[in-house]
C-alpha cells in the first residue's frame, strides 16, 4: 500500500510537469521575441581567469591552506554564475535560431541551425561543468577544467553574430562584455 | 485496459456503474475515434512520419473493441477474456514503448548537438527504470486469488512505471535544451503523458488492492482519460495550425565593432 501511495504521488507529479511544460511551451512562443530584454552580456575575460588553472596554482602556492580553500571557493561560486549565465543565454539562443529556422531563407536557417547546434553543445557542456564545480567546492583541491564552456560560449557568440548580421546588417546581439 | 468492468455488476442505475450507457460509450467510443484517426493519419501520409503510433492506434482500437465483445459476451469465459487481456497487454505495452522511442528520435533528429548525448541518457533511464519496475513488481503482494487477474494489474503497474519515468525524461530533456517539438510530435506526447501519468495512478492503486468494492470507479477515470487523450491527438495530428507569422526577434544594437572582431577572428 505505501508503495502504492508513493506512485500515486509520483504519477501526479509527473501529471502536473507535463501540463506545466506544456503551459510553459506555448507561453515560450509567445515571448520569443523579447530576446534582447532576456539575454545577459557576460565578460569572458573575467571567466578566462576564473578558469585558469595558473592562477590557482599561484594562489595555492601562496596562501595558507585554510585561506586557499575559502578563497577557491568563492571563486568556484564566482565560476557557476558564469556558467549559469552562460546556460542562460544559450537557451535563449536556441529558441532565435529556430524562429529564424522558420524564417525559410536558406542562408539564414544554415547560420540558424549553426548557432541553435552550438547553443545546444554550451547548454549541455555547462551542465556538466556546473556538477564539477560543486563536486570541487567539496573538494577544493581537485583540478576544474571550465575551458571547454569558455570556447563553446565563444563559438556561440561568433554564430549568433553572424546569424545577426545575416538577418540584420545593421544590428547585432550582444553576449560579452569586453 | 478497462477489463475488470466486465465483471462487476451493480445494483443501482447510475451512470457511473458497469453497463451503464456511459461505460459503453467510453470504452467503444475513443477506440472508433481511434480508428477514424488512423485513416486520417494514413490518408494525410502521416504514417510514413508516425508508423510506431500509427500502429499503436490500429492494435489498441482492435484489442479493445475485441476485449469488449469478449466482455459483454455470455459466451466467453472470464479466465478466456484475462488471457486475451494479458497478451494483449503485453504487445500494447512493447508498442507504447516503441512509440516512446520513436518520439524521442523525432525530437533528436535535427539536432546533432544533443542526438548521442540524449540516446546514451534514454537507454540508461530506460534500464533503471526497467530494474526498478520489476523489482517492485516482484515484491508486490497480489491483490485477487487468480494470479492471471493479479498478474495482470501487476504487469500495467510495470509498464506505466517504465512508460511514465521515460515520458518525463522526455519532456524535461526537451525542456532543458529548449529543443523544439514540433506541433504533431508535441499532441502525441502530450496525450501518452497525460495517460501514462494517470494510468500509472489508478493501476498502482488496482495493483494494490485499494478501493476494492469502488474500482469502478477507477475503471470510469481511466475510460475517460483515455477518451480525453484520443481527443488531444485529433486535436494536434488533424486540426491545421494557425500559420501566425513569427517574427524574428530584433537584436539589439551595440558592441558591434568588438563582433565584428570576434567573427574575423573565429574566421581565421
Amino acid at each position: 500500500m505505501n508503495f502504492a501511495v508513493i506512485l500515486v504521488v509520483a504519477a501526479v507529479i509527473s501529471l502536473v510537469v507535463i501540463l506545466r511544460l506544456a503551459v510553459s511551451r506555448s507561453l515560450q512562443i509567445r515571448n520569443s521575441a523579447h530576446l534582447d530584454t532576456k539575454i545577459r552580456p557576460m565578460d569572458v575575460n573575467a571567466f578566462r581567469n576564473l578558469v585558469n588553472p595558473a592562477e590557482d596554482e599561484y594562489l595555492r602556492r601562496r596562501l595558507p591552506s585554510r585561506d586557499f580553500r575559502r578563497v577557491r571557493r568563492a571563486r568556484l561560486r564566482a565560476m557557476a554564475a558564469y556558467v549559469q549565465i552562460a546556460a542562460e543565454n544559450a537557451a535563449l539562443l536556441v529558441g532565435f535560431g529556430e524562429t529564424a529556422l522558420a524564417s525559410g531563407d536558406p542562408k539564414l536557417a544554415d547560420a540558424a541551425r549553426q548557432l541553435v547546434n552550438q547553443a545546444l553543445v554550451l547548454r549541455r557542456n555547462s551542465a556538466v561543468t556546473l556538477v564539477k564545480i560543486y563536486v570541487a567546492m567539496a573538494w577544493p583541491y581537485s583540478g576544474l577544467a571550465a575551458v571547454r564552456v569558455i570556447e563553446r560560449y565563444e563559438q556561440m557568440s561568433g554564430s549568433a553574430m553572424l546569424l545577426g548580421r545575416l538577418q540584420e546588417p545593421g544590428a547585432a546581439v550582444r553576449l560579452s562584455r569586453t | 485496459m478497462p477489463a475488470v468492468l466486465g465483471i462487476i455488476v451493480h445494483d443501482e442505475s447510475t451512470m457511473l456503474q458497469a453497463h451503464s450507457l456511459l461505460w459503453h460509450y467510453l470504452w467503444v467510443g475513443p477506440h472508433i475515434l481511434q480508428l477514424l484517426l488512423a485513416v486520417f493519419m494514413w490518408r494525410r501520409g502521416m504514417g510514413r512520419l508516425f508508423p510506431v503510433f500509427l500502429s499503436y492506434l490500429i492494435f489498441e482500437a482492435v484489442e479493445e473493441l475485441t476485449l469488449y465483445g469478449l466482455d459483454v459476451s455470455p459466451s466467453v469465459s472470464g479466465e478466456t477474456f484475462w488471457r486475451f487481456f494479458c497478451f494483449g497487454l503485453i504487445v500494447e505495452g512493447l508498442i507504447k514503448l516503441g512509440v516512446i522511442g520513436e518520439l524521442f528520435f523525432c525530437l533528436l533528429r535535427p539536432w546533432s548537438a544533443v542526438a548521442k548525448v540524449g540516446s546514451r541518457l534514454i537507454s540508461g533511464i530506460g534500464a533503471i527504470l526497467v530494474l526498478s519496475a520489476s523489482l517492485a513488481a516482484a515484491f508486490m503482494v497480489p491483490d485477487n486469488n487468480h494470479w492471471l487477474i493479479s498478474g495482470s494489474h501487476i504487469l500495467q503497474q510495470t509498464f506505466y512505471i517504465v512508460e511514465c519515468g521515460l515520458l518525463m525524461f522526455l519532456f524535461c530533456f526537451a525542456a532543458y535544451f529548449r529543443l523544439p517539438f514540433g506541433r504533431q510530435v508535441f499532441g502525441i506526447a502530450l496525450g501518452i503523458g497525460i495517460l501514462s501519468s494517470e494510468h500509472l495512478a489508478s493501476w498502482a492503486m488496482t495493483a494494490s488492492g485499494a478501493l476494492l468494492d469502488k474500482r469502478y470507479l477507477l475503471d470510469f477515470l481511466n475510460l475517460a482519460t483515455y477518451h480525453v487523450c484520443v481527443l488531444v491527438w485529433f486535436y494536434y495530428l488533424l486540426v491545421p495550425h494557425k500559420n501566425s507569422v513569427r517574427d524574428v526577434a530584433p537584436l539589439p544594437e551595440h558592441s558591434l565593432e568588438l563582433w565584428n572582431r570576434e567573427l574575423e577572428r573565429l574566421l581565421q
